[in-house]
């Protein structure tokens, strides 16, 4: 029965347009988190930053009836909390790790509270005829039998993600920027003998991962679902985490990385709405996580062999 | 060595940093509550108002003093482990298992077999990152993580299929476990239960093992400078896996004792993060098993404040989230307590030389 369902959303590729779908959030946070990591400021708050923007860009989005500006409110918000974020940690001296825990716990508890503050609601919120992030019809491959459902009929968003590896492979191994985030990431204090400014880098590192982390809550409440719900992002803040280390820190793995958890959660979804599945659902919501356990101690293993065969 | 004024300003620091947090949640309440004096009121006085409300924040403290403990234990290591979460739902999973199918034993001995079996469940489980930290230097921050995951979901599903009990009306919960073994109230007119004297001895029992035994010693020196520890010939892998299993079982101990004292069977989703609440406590008290104490104790405190005020006033009790997240980031601000110690200890110095 399960197996039937999915061979069948195989055939009509209906699976692929739903794991693009999915894959879109982890994606873009996942490409957040490189970008802090490379440059030395691991920014676990990326479940919080979601759903700060989330919350922001659907209101906004409501309140103004466009969803540009609520993307871009929702990023804005993103990023504003990001630079606090350095804020505490580099001028501060707050370990990154709990800045980011912080802003976690500040993003689930806070968007809970101007929900109710706001709108006098408790689980979610579901403006009526919020705009939606648009899908894009292909004028001519629409109709085309293979290519058509492949690449039609997605949302911008989707695009926005793919496009996004793309802008962080040149970002990152093709500007001087990204030579400088390297550096600073790699040996901060030989950066800051050539007179790179290690802090401001940071800075920004963390406002890209602002900016991605952004992007991707905005798509969960403005392109996926059109409504906010508390604590919607349920672990793909985590999930990106976990893909930047499967993907080994590069963009271009992260890409595959998030295509197996998107296809892991695909198939999830059909499983619980699947009635009497062989294979408990949460099982399968199991495997991107067994799965970065599994990449974390190949990796090390590995490492541990490298370093062993060169001293 | 710390001196007592290096204790003092610490100490002064940390209430300072405290009182700026609640500062902030207030600035707040001043802003958005049209009636801010009543909600600020119901925050601060309504949770000590009564005994109901007292013995409240005592049982909300006994988690959290738990998993204080056990974040405490391995932030002193400098092992970074973010599993209590995970580890507190296997400890109390493996703990209601025994409750639930180890029927018609003395209670004496029961209870004891219980805690007994939840406190190696939980270690057993903080076993897996710590082998993998300690031989591979796997992350511990992302393989924590990760496995909190992987626990939540393999007890939801156990819970939610084998052992779900049929009269549980939709909720996914096992059989109740037997009255006898329960933790009961213990002080008539007060909610509390015996899970804080459990909590007590944990204090007790964590001070003991940090500050009066070999492997405290070494399991800090650890913390302080591996390197150092290593050519000083302490096994620092040991030290890890030890002290990542010790976190574990103090997690799997507060699972159990929040089932026992609260929810009387094992239910799914039980925690909702107190596992976190617990690295939270652990930073404020300056991983010090006395400071855990007070400082689960304050945190209750406003968690049951936020509770009172969300009540009597126009506030969501969310608002603590602002007053939790301010003291996190001011306790750990290293840079501020830099500042006060060279602002402060200076007369000091100088009289030294």
């Amino acid at each position: 029965m399960v197996w039937q369902t999915v061979w069948n959303q195989i055939a009509d590729l209906s699976l692929i347009a739903v794991l693009l779908r999915l894959m879109t959030p982890i994606l873009l946070s996942a490409l957040g988190g490189l970008i802090s990591d490379i440059g030395g400021v691991i920014n676990i708050g990326l479940e919080g930053l979601m759903l700060l923007s989330a919350f922001t860009s659907i209101a906004v989005g409501a309140g103004t009836g466009s969803w540009v500006l609520g993307v871009l409110a929702g990023v804005g918000v993103s990023v504003l909390v990001s630079y606090g974020m350095g804020f505490f940690s580099l001028k501060l001296k707050v370990d990154i790790i709990i800045a980011g825990f912080a802003v976690n716990i500040f993003g689930s508890g806070f968007t809970i509270f101007l929900m109710s503050k706001l709108y006098g609601l408790t689980g979610n919120y579901t403006p009526i005829g919020a705009p939606k992030i648009p899908v894009i019809d292909i004028p001519v491959l629409e109709g085309v039998p293979v290519l058509g459902p492949l690449l039609s009929g997605h949302s911008l968003m989707v695009w926005i993600a793919l496009l996004s590896v793309v802008f962080c492979v040149i970002l990152i191994y093709r500007t001087p920027y990204g030579v400088h985030l390297r550096s600073v990431g790699e040996a901060p204090y030989a950066a800051q003998s050539l007179g790179i400014p290690v802090k401001r880098v940071q800075y920004s590192a963390l406002a890209w991962s602002g900016a991605f982390a952004g992007l991707a809550g905005a798509f969960l409440s403005n392109g996926l679902t059109n409504m906010f719900v508390k604590d919607m992002t349920a672990g793909t803040g985590f999930l990106a985490l976990a893909v930047v280390l499967l993907g080994n820190r590069n963009p271009v793995g992260i890409l595959i990385g998030s295509l197996i958890f998107g296809l892991a959660s695909a198939l999830s979804t059909i499983v619980q709405t699947v009635p009497d599945s062989p294979v408990p659902s949460q099982f399968i919501q199991m495997i991107p996580y067994v799965v970065t356990i599994a990449a974390l101690v190949f990796f090390a293993w590995r490492n541990k062999r490298k370093f062993a065969a060169t001293v | 060595m710390k001196t007592s004024k290096a204790l003092y300003l610490e100490v002064g620091g940390i209430v300072a940093a405290v009182a700026a947090a609640l500062v902030c949640g207030f600035i707040v309440i001043l802003l958005t509550s049209s009636e801010p004096f009543a909600a600020i009121g119901s925050f601060l006085i309504d949770p000590l108002s009564n005994p109901f409300n007292i013995g409240t924040i005592l049982n909300k403290a006994v988690p959290l003093i738990l998993t204080g403990l056990s974040m405490s234990v391995v932030f002193q290591s400098g092992v970074f482990s973010m599993g209590a979460e995970g580890q507190l739902y296997v400890g109390a999973f493996v703990g209601s298992l025994a409750a639930v199918y180890l029927p018609g034993l003395n209670p004496w001995i029961h209870l004891p077999l219980v805690l007994v079996c939840a406190i190696l469940g939980g270690a057993l489980f903080a076993a897996i990152p710590g082998l993998m930290k300690a031989y591979l230097n796997a992350n511990e921050i992302v393989t924590t993580l990760m496995l909190n995951f992987v626990a939540i979901l393999t007890t939801s599903y156990l819970v939610n299929n084998p052992f779900k009990s049929p009269d549980g009306g939709g909720y996914a919960r096992m059989e109740l476990i037997g009255k006898d073994i329960l933790l009961g109230k213990f002080i008539p007119g007060m909610p509390v239960h015996a899970g804080f004297l459990i909590a007590l001895a944990a204090v007790a029992a964590v001070f003991v093992l940090m500050y009066k035994t070999p492997l405290g010693y070494e399991l800090r020196l650890v913390g302080k400078n591996g390197q150092f520890a290593r050519y000083g010939g302490i096994a620092t892998r040991k030290i890890v896996v030890l002290t990542i299993m010790i976190s574990g079982a103090l997690a799997g101990l507060a699972g159990i004792v929040e089932i026992l004292g609260i929810h009387q069977t094992y239910k799914d989703n039980f925690s909702a993060g107190l596992g976190f609440d617990g690295i939270i406590i652990a930073l404020l008290a300056r991983n010090h098993p006395i400071g855990v104490l007070i400082s689960a104790l304050l945190y209750a405190y406003i968690q049951v404040g936020a509770q009172t005020m969300q009540a009597g006033s126009d506030m969501p009790r969310e608002v603590a989230v602002i007053i939790q997240v301010m003291l996190v980031l001011l306790v750990t601000a290293q840079a501020i307590f830099a500042y006060i110690r060279q602002r402060y200890a200076h007369s000091g110095t100088k009289a030294v030389k």
